[in-house]
């Protein structure tokens, strides 16, 4: 049995095409090996090694003075904004992301729906997708196009600072202040829910119709919980596009420290800030996987069960068996040398 | 035997190559061949970022060329020092000549080169103003020189005259003194209760920033920069006098309301207006930009019933000759210089040099050259020249009103700026780190301007603060670890303030 499980599978020697097929497959992965190398893998390893750095970029060299962990030292001990700006981004970001999502939903389920000019109402949602970014974002935020200056949000804030955390009521206020910003910010996440309710099956909805179901049982019964991941894709999507926009700002002030000229920031500073900035939104990320992971249905963990159970009933006979075949050698072998005995000492069965 | 011989030539070749230089960065090393005058023949291209008008200094350049045919001078507008500089040293396109507005950047990163022996031996500057050399600016309390002051604007106190005239107030004596100027502030704050007030002040520049400059005789303290910085050490004892009294005006209601705020509203009904276009303040304390950018320019006053004239800033000690606290953006050449003599000297053509000035002088009295914005060159961030020649004075002072009411305030003006003192973080190492990371961030300016604490409650703990950042940074830039010019005793001086402070 051992030895039959120890023979190597044969070799298939793939034919020209599939060569052909493997190496275009190749090429068109290779943009994303090489881009995932040059602008992901070698700029973490080199931001991970900088940040128990001071580094000076002189004009004629770049000096690296190792400081331990003294740029996280100085992160929390001297500089109030880095933890003030987290705490404010956590807050935001975990109250922002369900507010994008569930607009976007209500959006795509909307554009999914039977209406008149659908393609340009499409349209007209993931516009600022391609327009609103970088530069002319900042521009229009600051022109105060993010904000509906009929809404005032200092009372919106008041009234949540009743029975919320002042920092969590200022949260809220900030989404209302940037309310429209909030919603430019749906395209993409409006595109995904589009493309997973179209996939949804016609004949599901035929069926529960037949039995009775109203569109409010329908949408709980059947469209949320088949497009589930698409909510945590939208989620994580959302997250990390919170966290990496030119208007978060703890980007702006990472790029400050790694372009400033003092001599306690630089690269070194920046990185350490970066590192603990990302382990934060990896955080984040894991919470919304952990509320919005799909969990395996009550048969799936049935069956999982009882195929774990017979693998170890199996190992069991295995163990067994394989006891048995030893005790059984040992007994031979001490019969042999006549040191065996019986319980009545003759050595005879 | 074959393989013996490849790695003799391999070893040749890359010996032939080190002595060579081959390989090196742009224009190779220099080669040696130079005029008379000591200046290169070989053709080479030097850099030179700035942060003034892009027209001007590119007029300039083409001067420069004409002058030395071999070099090419490339410009490039500064957008952002500290990000702008890292980036070019990152990828090792440094410039060769640039100006900086923060000198504790370029001294952090060892930008500056130190041109002691070019500034030294070159005549010229023996007739510069006088505390260039007294005061060391652009020595950073060394021996050596990293920088020269390249763009000069003295700060000044301008005066309505017809809003004087209309309160009935006299002009003061243009040789004033700081109590003078306290008191007609005060005297011309009126609020008759119709109409708009009349305040005694407008401010850009606070007048903390002056006064630590004019607090005392130079016998009491010589005051060679902010906060009370006499070249070894701070004491802000004098800038909390200023502080306070700044603050006292603000709090009386003397001061005009800020630009985009409800009390400019209030005043004015528009929340966008300034106050230096109301036509209801009396004293400015601006910078001298203010004029020539907005007063200056032709048809202005008229339009909004002003008649400005300068003053000098006023010292507390009725003295004629006094420092004057100045905007000066320090530039020098950089380390990654391959000509550093050429460089110093186009360095010099757009600085201080009395041929650049002269220059500069043709191109500004040319109105009909515009900037890209379509302003007269003279109103586009024209600065105030270091050199004392007379020429040059003569020109530049032509530049500005020549009728019988207005020159004689200007002629007392210029005379009066003779001797500038550069705000801190242009001249002090460790001045913008002590500001960044303690100064500003407890916000005294804010707590003293509402009343929520007095300035003199501040004084030891900053001074303590200011003399530690400033040990601190003079170690780090100009000790072992920086560029290495400070002697033993020296080091152990800053080092003792540092291990005080730690305690």
């Amino acid at each position: 049995m051992s030895k039959e499980k120890k023979q190597k599978k044969p070799k298939i020697k793939l034919g020209k095409l599939e060569k052909r097929e493997a190496r275009m497959g190749y090429l068109f992965v290779a943009p994303w090996i090489i881009g995932v190398l040059l602008f992901l893998l070698i700029p973490l390893g080199q931001s991970f090694y900088y940040m128990w750095f001071n580094i000076r970029i002189t004009p004629l060299a770049t000096v690296y003075n190792y400081v331990g962990t003294q740029n996280f030292t100085q992160i929390w001990l001297e500089n109030p904004e880095f933890p003030q700006q987290l705490v404010t981004y956590i807050w935001q970001t975990i109250v922002q992301v369900p507010v994008i999502v569930v607009f976007a939903l209500l959006i795509a389920i909307m554009l999914n729906g039977k209406i008149k000019c659908r393609g340009f109402f499409r349209l007209i949602f993931f516009l600022p997708v391609i327009i609103v970014s970088g530069p002319v974002m900042n521009m229009l935020v600051e022109e105060g196009a993010a904000t509906i200056p009929s809404m005032n949000v200092q009372s919106i804030v008041n009234a949540f600072d009743q029975f919320l955390s002042h920092s969590l009521a200022e949260s809220v206020g900030e989404i209302f202040s940037n309310m429209i910003m909030t919603l430019w910010y749906s395209g993409v996440q409006i595109l995904i829910f589009l493309s997973a309710l179209q996939k949804l099956d016609p004949a599901l909805y035929e069926a529960a119709k037949i039995d009775g179901g109203s569109n409010w049982e329908c949408f709980w019964k059947i469209t949320l919980p088949t497009i589930k991941p698409m909510i945590l894709l939208n989620a994580v999507y959302t997250v990390i596009f919170l966290s990496s926009n030119e208007q978060n700002s703890l980007i702006n002030m990472i790029e400050s420290a790694m372009f400033s000229g003092t001599k306690e920031k630089g690269y070194g500073y920046a990185s350490a800030m970066a590192w603990m900035y990302a382990i934060v939104i990896t955080l984040i990320v894991l919470l919304f996987f952990l509320l919005l992971g799909s969990k395996k249905d009550a048969y799936d963990r049935q069956i999982k069960k009882v195929k774990r159970a017979k693998k170890k009933e199996l190992r069991m006979e295995k163990r067994i068996e394989r006891r048995g075949k030893r005790n059984v050698k040992k007994l031979e072998k001490a019969r042999k040398k006549r040191k065996y005995k019986t319980y009545d000492g003759s050595g005879d069965y | 035997m074959k393989k013996k011989l490849l790695v003799g030539v391999a070893l040749m070749t890359s010996l032939m190559l080190a002595l060579t230089g081959c390989g090196g960065k742009k224009g190779g090393g220099p080669s040696g061949n130079v005029d008379e005058n000591g200046v290169t023949t070989d053709e080479i291209t030097l850099t030179f970022w700035h942060y003034e008008d892009e027209t001007t200094i590119n007029m300039l350049a083409e001067k420069f060329m004409d002058k030395y045919p071999n070099i090419k001078v490339e410009t490039r507008v500064i957008e952002d020092m500290s990000s702008d500089l890292s980036a070019a040293a990152a990828a090792g396109n440094f410039p060769d000549v640039f100006e900086g507005t923060d000198s504790d950047t370029a001294l952090a990163n060892q930008y500056w080169l130190d041109i002691s022996e070019y500034f030294d031996n070159d005549p010229e500057n023996d007739n510069l103003m006088a505390t260039i050399k007294e005061y060391g600016i652009g020595c950073f309390d060394t021996d050596a020189r990293y920088a020269m002051p390249m763009v000069y604007w003295p700060s000044g106190i301008f005066i309505d005259r017809n809003v004087i005239n209309t309160l009935n107030l006299q002009m003061p004596r243009t040789d004033w003194t700081w109590a003078e100027m306290i008191q007609l502030i005060k005297d011309a704050t009126v609020d008759t209760g119709s109409g708009m007030k009349y305040f005694g002040l407008g401010f850009y520049n606070r007048l903390d920033s002056l006064y630590g400059i004019a607090a005392c005789s130079p016998e009491e303290r010589a005051l060679k920069g902010e906060f009370g910085f006499d070249g070894t050490d701070f004491d802000l004892s004098y800038w909390a006098v200023g502080e306070q009294e700044f603050s006292d005006l603000k709090l009386g209601g003397y001061v005009a309301p800020s630009q985009e705020t409800q009390e400019m509203e209030d005043w004015t009904g528009n929340w966008d207006a300034w106050f230096g276009e109301t036509g209801h303040v009396a004293v400015f304390s601006e910078g001298f930009w203010t004029y020539q950018n907005l007063w200056g320019l032709e048809g202005y006053q008229e339009r909004f019933g002003l008649d400005i004239v300068p003053y000098v800033t006023p010292n507390v000690v009725d003295e004629k000759e006094h420092n004057v606290i100045s905007t000066m953006y320090m530039g020098g050449v950089s380390t990654s210089c391959k000509y550093p003599y050429e460089a110093y000297l186009l360095l010099k053509w757009m600085g201080w040099g009395i041929e650049g000035w002269k220059e500069r002088i043709a191109i500004y009295s040319d109105t009909s050259i515009t900037n890209a914005a379509g302003t007269p060159l003279k109103n586009a961030q024209m600065p105030m020249p270091i050199t004392l020649d007379q020429e040059v004075w003569e020109g530049y002072k032509a530049l500005f009103p020549q009728d019988a009411d207005h020159k004689p305030f200007w002629d007392d003006y210029f005379a009066s700026v003779t001797r500038p003192v550069p705000y801190g973080w242009y001249n002090i190492a460790g001045y913008w780190n002590f500001c960044d990371q303690y100064f500003n961030k407890i916000g005294i300016h804010d707590l003293v301007d509402q009343g929520k604490a007095k300035a003199a409650d501040y004084v030891e703990e900053a001074t303590e603060q200011a003399n530690y950042y400033h040990a601190e940074a003079m170690i780090s830039y100009f000790g072992p670890g920086g560029y290495n010019v400070l002697s033993e005793e020296e080091l152990a001086k800053y080092q003792a303030v540092v291990d005080s402070f730690a305690q």
